[in-house]
């Protein structure tokens, strides 16, 4: 029987860099296939090339015994292939009845599991509630644009469908949505996944294929897979085994550093958050927790100051007030943000990124050196308080994947490798404060232990932190106090310490939307 | 705000919006009895202004940025003076021929344009554009070179009368420019322009969704070129007069002005073209040329509103807070 996509020994390089060595692979009709593997192992890659976003090296492409090789990602849409990306690829600027109007223009190939009934019931269990139809798509919050944007690639009734990290920034009801979701897809819809998120991956794929450096592993049934000792040595060791909350007991009270009063914004008229009350300790990582749409996201960009905060609004780092709506004064008062998406200068290299930053952190050191310009965390708290000086080399020495990468434009890089700039290149300012949304998004597990290390480290080092974070684990296990964001307002505070031992943890659990209210750590 | 305040002003902003329209109308059409000859020449030219911002205009709505429209608005111009000089004078058939030869124009640059997006766009546009505009000032058979070449008025009908009066070239050009408005507040409520707008938005989507992209975008193209074609023979009613001049690089700057001014509405396209060539033919010659002055600091203005709108609304709320 002839297989729905037939790969032949396919093959990309990017310059020198062999990002796909020689693959073939077979995935007949209506199986859910995963492609798993560690961030850079050519996964994206992959689904680019079925696609057509990227044409391969070498190698032939087959889609129901039919050559697409050199056909451009139209002509293969028209076939039946439908995809997502990494980052939700909707119309942002377009309301959200238009995403779907121009999703559902021509189908590619009318299919009897897709009648109008159907359809129907598929576009409503994943577009937004109809009172946003006429909203604009990127307003919606992030798991809202995800579900958007897999809505779309279903309006297309595909016969191939191609995931690329779904699940990534997904809270625990979008998440459970979406492996419903794919679960229910009718067979007459072959899905190829690619994710980090293993839970997923095993409950929803028949078979799965891991790949390393652009290589292929294994591939086998997900209980092959598992028990594979080369893909547990490569990927999965630290995914099956979190890594251990850390316990720190300081000697004396920390500093505030930075207080927020009634921080209070929105988006046009309608408010987000009202009321927030935060402080962050001085060398410690306080986490935000919460669903999606609970304004983690709008939280960080007000305090950044890309998003203007509402009176009665203060923001004080050091005594000294933030003006609302200046990133580059609050950049200059020493906050360093690694936002979600990472929103990195495509064209420059990774060299540009860090030299940029590095400029940006010098100035700013200049200016505190700067007689009557005192910083609060060099004051004494009972535990390193300086930050320190982040330069080039540390900053490689911290994330050494980098160092391979330093003339390589930043959109070249693997999603891990691009968290890593991103972090990089906040560092490389030399802030106060690190603000972090979202850093653990699209990270293989390995890299996401690898992550709350660093972030250890650095609040070791004297860094305060604020944190965003939908990977629960990440953020109990590197946090000294996490923070509930419920419908725009602040609903519970805890010191991660605490959790274990005082069973606060259950009615978090209803807050956060995980079911079954057992401890994620 | 609540949702049925914001409804509320939402209806309320309509209804203004419309009294607006509606008394620019009436202005507009009452504007030769109540003005000289001399304003309802300006204000004939501004009308052919709008065409060509509008062409422009479409462009951008596909996230194609141009400095090269005046050249199609030159192909139409030229091509009318020719049917015009031949005893062809009928402004109906101008205007077909005149869309028709735009339209014809931009076919020919569109392979080597519609492989540009962006700032490449912009440049290879305006490099379109000054080439055309070079090569009518050397071409003096065809376009009359820096002479340029003399036309006859242009009768409504067959077998009517000239067009020489300043108030009936006026109403003719308005009449036609309302109809081009009219049209392409049409067309964007279609499917084509959802279509360009998604292109300027995110363009591997529409790829992967399986949009023929390339063709949308041909046959945005197209269209732009026939409206510029379109200003072209309006320009040769207007002044019974065309030369190479009148497609320079100043011309498609200021027709990407009034796009920026309108703020992508076309009747802000529309105000804003009026008011450009009233700044240029009428305030300037009161401000000893200092007209483009004008203009710069008129956008200026426009690039700093939000900034400025955005300052005054804090200023205001520390006031109210102090208060």
């Amino acid at each position: 029987m002839t297989p729905l996509l037939h790969l032949d020994h396919i093959t990309r390089h990017f310059g020198g860099l062999a990002a796909l060595q020689p693959l073939s692979l077979d995935i007949p009709a209506g199986t859910r296939h995963a492609i798993i593997g560690p961030n850079g192992a050519g996964k994206s890659t992959l689904l680019s090339l079925i696609a057509g976003t990227l044409h391969p090296s070498a190698g032939r492409i087959l889609l129901n015994g039919r050559n697409i090789t050199r056909l451009r990602p139209a002509a293969r849409a028209r076939l039946g292939i439908s995809r997502t990306w990494q980052h939700p690829a909707i119309f942002a600027h377009l309301t959200v009845a238009d995403n779907l109007t121009l999703a559902g223009h021509r189908a590619a190939t009318p299919q009897p599991d897709f009648d109008d009934a159907s359809m129907g019931r598929w576009l409503q269990m994943l577009s937004p509630a109809d009172s946003a139809a006429a909203v604009p798509a990127g307003a919606l919050p992030y798991g809202h644009q995800r579900r958007l944007e897999l809505a779309m690639a279903l309006a297309r009734q595909p016969r191939l469908l191609l995931l690329d990290e779904p699940s990534a920034g997904l809270d625990a009801d979008d998440l459970a949505a979406l492996s419903a979701t794919l679960r229910a897809l009718p067979t007459s819809v072959t899905v190829v996944l690619v994710d980090h998120h293993l839970d997923l991956v095993w409950s929803v794929a028949d078979t799965v294929t891991v790949l390393h450096h652009g290589q292929h592993l294994a591939t086998g049934t997900p209980d092959q897979v598992r028990a594979d000792p080369g893909v547990q040595r490569a990927y999965l060791r630290a995914g099956e085994h979190p890594v251990p909350r850390q316990t720190r007991h300081s000697e004396a009270p920390a500093a505030m550093l930075l207080q927020i009063r009634n921080l209070t914004t929105g988006h046009t008229e309608t408010p987000v958050l009202a009321g927030i009350d935060l402080d962050l300790p001085a060398g410690q990582i306080t986490a935000i927790l919460g669903r999606n749409g609970a304004g983690k996201t709008t939280l960080l960009n007000t305090i950044m100051g890309l998003h203007p905060a509402w009176p009665p609004t203060t923001i004080t780092l050091d005594q000294q007030q933030l003006a609302s709506g200046r990133p580059e004064a609050a950049a200059r008062a020493g906050l360093g943000f690694v936002p979600q998406g990472r929103r990195l200068f495509a064209a420059l290299t990774v060299a540009e990124h860090l030299r940029l930053a590095e400029a940006a952190g010098q100035s700013r050191e200049r200016r505190r050196s700067q007689p009557g310009q005192s910083d609060p965390t060099d004051r004494p708290s009972g535990r390193s308080s300086s930050p320190g000086t982040w330069t080039r080399s540390r900053v490689l020495d911290l994330l050494p994947d980098l160092a391979h990468r330093l003339h390589h434009r930043a959109d070249r890089l693997s999603g891990g490798e691009q968290q890593q700039l991103a972090l990089a290149r906040a560092l490389l300012t030399r802030p106060r404060i690190l603000l972090l949304d979202e850093p653990s998004e699209g990270l293989a597990p390995i890299l996401a232990a690898d992550l709350m290390g660093v972030l250890r480290d650095l609040a070791d080092d004297g860094l305060t932190i604020l944190l965003a974070e939908q990977h629960l684990p990440l953020a109990l296990g590197t946090a000294n106090q996490v923070h509930v964001l419920v419908s725009g307002t602040l609903t519970a505070r805890c010191g991660t310490d605490d959790l274990p031992e005082t069973g606060r943890w259950r009615p978090w659990c209803t807050l956060l939307g995980i079911g079954d209210g057992r401890d994620p750590g | 705000m609540s949702p049925v305040r914001s409804r509320l002003s939402a209806r309320s902003r309509h209804m203004v919006g419309c009294a607006v329209a509606a008394a620019l109308l009436a202005g507009a059409l009452l504007l030769p009895a109540v003005a000289g000859p001399y304003v309802v020449a300006l204000a004939a030219t501004g009308l052919v202004l709008t065409v060509l911002a509008f062409s422009v205009h479409l462009l951008m709505v596909a996230g194609l940025p141009s400095l090269g429209q005046a050249a199609y608005l030159g192909v139409g111009a030229s091509t009318t003076a020719h049917l015009a000089t031949a005893g062809i004078t009928l402004a109906p058939l101008h205007l077909l021929v005149a869309g028709a030869a735009g339209a014809l124009a931009a076919a020919l640059t569109a392979p080597v344009v519609l492989r540009t997006r962006a700032t490449t766009f912009l440049m290879v546009t305006f490099a379109i554009g000054e080439l055309v505009h070079t090569s009518a000032q050397h071409w003096a058979t065809v376009t009359g070179g820096d002479q340029g070449i003399q036309v006859p008025p242009v009768i409504l009908w067959p077998g009517g009368t000239p067009l020489r009066a300043q108030a009936g070239i006026y109403w003719y050009t308005l009449t036609v420019v309302l109809a081009v408005t009219g049209g392409l507040a049409l067309l964007g409520r279609t499917r084509h322009a959802l279509a360009w707008r998604a292109i300027a938005d995110h363009e591997p989507r529409m790829h992967a969704l399986g949009h023929p992209v390339n063709r949308q975008l041909l046959a945005c193209h197209l269209l732009t070129g026939g409206v510029a074609g379109l200003g072209g023979a309006l320009l040769v009613a207007v002044n019974h007069y065309v030369c190479p001049a009148d497609l320079d690089f100043t011309t498609a700057t200021l027709a990407l002005l009034a796009v920026a001014l309108g703020s992508g509405r076309l009747l802000g396209i529309l105000a804003a073209a009026v008011g450009i060539i009233a700044v240029r033919d009428g305030i300037g010659t009161i401000t000893a040329g200092h007209s483009l002055a004008l203009l710069g600091l008129a956008f200026l203005t426009m690039a700093y509103r939000q900034p400025i709108t955005r300052w005054l609304h804090t200023r205001r709320t520390h006031r109210a807070e102090a208060t």
